[in-house]
């Protein structure tokens, strides 16, 4: 289907003046094949030349030099173009950005439109192709009222009502929430199951790539490694070199192998650490599974149901006893907050419904909840951004919209970072950007700087960047100057919306360690996330919200206690946990109460020692 | 949320009028305009009054949708109904103090107000029975002869289409920069106009940046998807004729041709008879 040899991509920066300062080899010698119906991954960090590739193997980009034949056609030849563009269709990252149609099945149509298909086959291919993506319901609807992974589905019907040979999916997951991820991989899959089409899927989710007939990794634009994920996974420290990660479950088992337990090393989901352990086991002794002690035994002592607190109790007047209690509070407090939308029209949307919450100070919170279940629209209460329609938030003892009280010293204490906090960044130079917050709040010119220093130290970068232009850095960089500018306004709160969507896995680790050094100097810190690992490895307490509702406020052991119900509401629980269940399901009696790999690790340990 | 603004008011039932070809209703919509600056009698009005009277029915949007698009404009209404009752010529007919109304003056209000009226009742039903992507392939079709003139017809019909989809989500990103500004202490209302345009300046620039980015992940999408122009495409939903488009153009036809006739009739004094019935003076 797709022959590479050699091929390269380079092109140039300019400045101003339109002179050449920095020839760019974005794709550097790569030599691929991809044989017809595969199922091949391209994982690699942010900027190592993955979308490049992939622009190439749609002919959006030509390589500079080098052979490259897509399906049978040269696309080293200007004329063949359109032809490639037929037989390898692409579906992007952006859902918002790549649908053109102002109506679903139009979108479906666009491309068919442009390749002139008469209109009775168009109307027989759009229903088609809306089917096995499961969207004709939506099939008038318009594009903005979809979510993520249904616009995702609307682009990849888009590519397949043009019958194509080969789809690129370049990091089409990247912007969903985990359903959305789910539903994509899950339609990748079965294209290339059930129609054999041929399937080139660029991810930052190590878990996806387990699906994958095999696996390239990309590092500074050359092809590093390709393997079968099963043995890719094998090379643990070769990846994280590249910026790379390995799935949970391969991190236990690694772990474990460490620590002189010989699990296969080749282990990459729930189900082969299952068949792993029966290995162990029977190699141990067959019969010794049956009598072990019982689970109670193992059970870790850092389960700690104490912190849970009774939920959605009615909301009533205010009293003066709780109106005094909560002045008392230091931290943050949302009393019975409700939120509407356009209240009093119409369109009156009711949002946030009765939430009630104290984030006391040193905190390190995670705020969970599938899209649309209001945690964005939470969070923005927390520094004055949106007045609860009932209900009152106090911070240090204060209620924000008592008269005379100064919201931008709210803000200036809660600070708070966006999704994708990257696309505010405004000014010339890093440095000015950064210095934007504390010049709001009126300082001398003296501790803006100071303050602006501190806070690009604090989030990892060197002073080299002070004078480069915000839009010349990398994305990770680039976030990173962006929480560098909420930070300078010295915030003794920091409330972060998925601070690392679109992060490539080192971007991600590094990103958290920052996050917990933060904490680690007495800040508190509230994150939304969609990673239940990461909200069990660094939070202490976790928010559940559904439908605009807080269902859960606990610690994590308690809040993931609850597996069930989170299913329920379209979450997970973390990949250890799901991991000790199967492994109790098949007749181990570990303690299922285990929620980070670290705990795993020593719980696994201690049970295959015992035997 | 913000995503639910629609451009443009549609009102989906379904009606004839919301089924007739988009054409059809921009030749009525621009036919009806003209005719009301023909008319000049009360018969025209009332013919006119009819009609529309008859397409608001048959178009079974509520009326009181109707009003609500009238509501923006009564202060324009209402003014020129006063200057034109005040200040225009003619016999005093009745006075109020220092004021004069004159019966010319009185008619001339009256006419405006219901040409101001009907003029946005006329338009309004096009934009409530026709999507704005009917709308633009409407323009898009009726204007083709216009390509040869080299105007890039299909090019602008296609800029519009791309428009009314980013606008919801340009406008839900402004909202999400501004709210991104204010949390590290900008402040958007405060201080002289000049203070206030260059407090924008932080929400411009990432706009810009977004728009360049949306813009250029799109063509490269459209690319990716073979789109070459508008040469040689074809539609999903071609725009068709049916016959109540036939009878609507041949409507719009007797409806104008009445317009014109009733005018030259009462120029020539042929219905003088009838205008004699003046109130008197």
């Amino acid at each position: 289907m797709i022959q590479a040899e050699h091929i390269q991509f380079e092109y140039f920066r300019r400045d101003e003046d339109g002179n050449v300062t920095e020839m760019v080899e974005a794709v550097k010698d790569v030599s691929m094949r991809v044989k017809e119906g595969e199922f091949v991954a391209i994982i690699g960090r942010n900027g190592s030349g993955k979308s490049t590739f992939a622009k190439l193997m749609n002919a959006l980009l030509t390589p500079t030099e080098g052979s490259l034949i897509i399906a049978g056609y040269d696309a080293m030849d200007e004329d063949n173009v359109w032809e490639i563009r037929k037989s390898a269709g692409m579906v992007f990252q952006n859902p918002d950005n790549q649908i053109v149609g102002t109506v679903v099945e139009e979108d479906v149509a666009f491309g068919m439109e442009n390749q002139g298909t008469p209109e009775d086959e168009m109307l027989i291919r759009v229903a088609e192709s809306l089917e096995r993506v499961g969207m004709t319901a939506y099939r008038e609807s318009s594009p903005n009222h979809l979510s993520g992974g249904q616009k995702q589905r609307v682009a990849i019907a888009g590519v397949l009502a043009m019958h194509p040979k080969c789809m690129i999916f370049d990091e089409a997951t990247a912007m969903l929430d985990p359903a959305g991820r789910a539903e994509v991989l899950h339609i990748a899959r079965q294209l290339n199951d059930q129609e054999n089409i041929t399937v080139l899927y660029i991810t930052h989710e190590m878990e996806e790539v387990t699906v994958a007939d095999r696996v390239c990794v990309m590092y500074e634009g050359e092809l590093v490694m390709e393997d079968t994920p099963r043995s890719l996974f094998a090379k643990r420290e070769e990846l994280l070199r590249y910026g790379l990660t390995i799935p949970t479950v391969t991190k236990l088992a690694a772990e474990l192998a460490a620590r002189g337990i010989s699990l296969p090393a080749d282990i990459m989901n729930v189900d082969d650490f299952v068949s792993g352990m029966n290995q162990v086991m029977a190699y141990k002794n067959a019969d010794a599974i049956r009598n072990v002690r019982s689970s109670q035994g193992l059970t870790e002592g850092r389960m700690d149901y104490s912190y849970s607190k009774p939920m959605n109790h009615s909301s009533g007047g205010m009293e003066e006893e709780e109106r005094a209690r909560l002045a008392m509070t230091e931290g943050l407090v949302c009393n019975h907050i409700s939120f509407d939308y356009h209240p009093k029209t119409i369109y009156s949307e009711r949002v946030l419904q009765d939430v009630n919450l104290t984030i006391s100070k040193g905190e390190m919170i995670a705020l969970i909840g599938h899209t649309g279940s209001g945690k964005s629209t939470l969070i923005q209460h927390m520094n004055g951004l949106l007045r609860p329609t009932e209900g009152q938030i106090f911070y240090e003892g204060r209620d924000i919209y008592e008269k005379g009280y100064d919201r931008s010293y709210l803000r200036s204490k809660v600070g708070l970072v966006f999704q994708y906090p990257e696309h505010q960044l405004f000014a010339d130079t890093v440095l000015n950007d950064v210095c934007f917050g504390p010049k709001n709040l009126g300082l001398p010119l003296i501790e803006i700087q100071q303050r602006a220093f501190e806070a690009i130290r604090l989030v990892g970068l060197s002073d080299a960047v002070y004078d480069l232009s915000p839009f010349e850095l990398s994305g990770g960089q680039m976030r990173r100057v962006a929480i560098a500018g909420v930070l300078a306004m010295k915030p003794d709160t920091l409330i972060l919306d998925e601070p690392t969507a679109g992060l490539d896995p080192a971007g991600r680790r590094e990103l958290f360690e920052i996050l917990e050094s933060l904490h680690a100097n007495g800040m508190t810190i509230l994150f939304i996330t969609h990673d239940m690992d990461a909200a069990a490895e660094y939070a202490d307490r976790i928010l559940v919200m559904n439908q605009g509702r807080l269902v859960y406020d606990a610690s994590v052991e308690e809040v993931f206690s609850h597996g069930k119900e989170l299913r329920e509401l379209g979450l997970q629980t973390p990949s250890v946990t799901l991991l000790m269940q199967e492994l109790r399901q098949n007749g181990y009696p570990v303690p299922t109460a285990i929620y980070r790999l670290e705990d795993a690790v020593q719980s696994l340990e201690a049970y295959l020692r015992a035997e | 949320m913000i995503r639910d603004i629609t451009l443009g008011q549609y009102y989906p039932v379904n009606s004839i009028i919301h089924r007739l070809d988009p054409r059809t209703k921009l030749i009525f919509t621009f036919v009806y305009i003209i005719s009301l600056f023909l008319a000049n009698n009360r018969y025209t009005f009332l013919l006119a009054a009819v009609v529309m009277v008859l397409y608001i029915a048959l178009s079974r949007v509520p009326v009181s949708y109707m009003l609500k698009g009238l509501k923006g404009i009564l202060v324009f209404i209402l003014a020129s109904v006063v200057i034109n009752m005040f200040f225009t010529k003619g016999d005093p007919w009745i006075d109020i103090g220092v004021l004069h109304i004159s019966w010319q003056g009185f008619r001339t209000a009256v006419y405006t107000m219901a040409r101001v009226i009907m003029l946005v009742l006329g338009s309004s039903v096009l934009t409530y029975t026709t999507t704005p992507t009917k709308l633009t392939d409407g323009l898009e079709r009726g204007l083709r002869g216009l390509s040869r003139l080299k105007i890039p017809v299909h090019e602008i019909s296609m800029m519009i289409g791309i428009a009314l989809r980013f606008i919801p989500i340009l406008v839900e990103e402004l909202n999400k920069i501004m709210k991104a500004q204010q949390a590290r202490g900008a402040n958007f209302d405060q201080g002289s106009v000049f203070k206030r345009l260059k407090n924008l300046i932080p929400v411009f620039v990432p706009m810009f940046v977004s728009a360049i980015r949306r813009a250029n992940d799109l063509a490269t999408a459209m690319e990716a998807r073979g789109y070459q122009g508008g040469e040689g495409r074809t539609k999903l939903h071609p725009l068709r004729y049916t016959a109540a488009d036939a009878v609507g153009y041949l409507l719009t036809f007797i409806y104008m041709a009445s317009m014109i006739v009733i005018r030259i009739m009462i120029t020539r004094g042929m219905v003088e008879q009838l205008e004699q019935m003046k109130p008197p003076v």
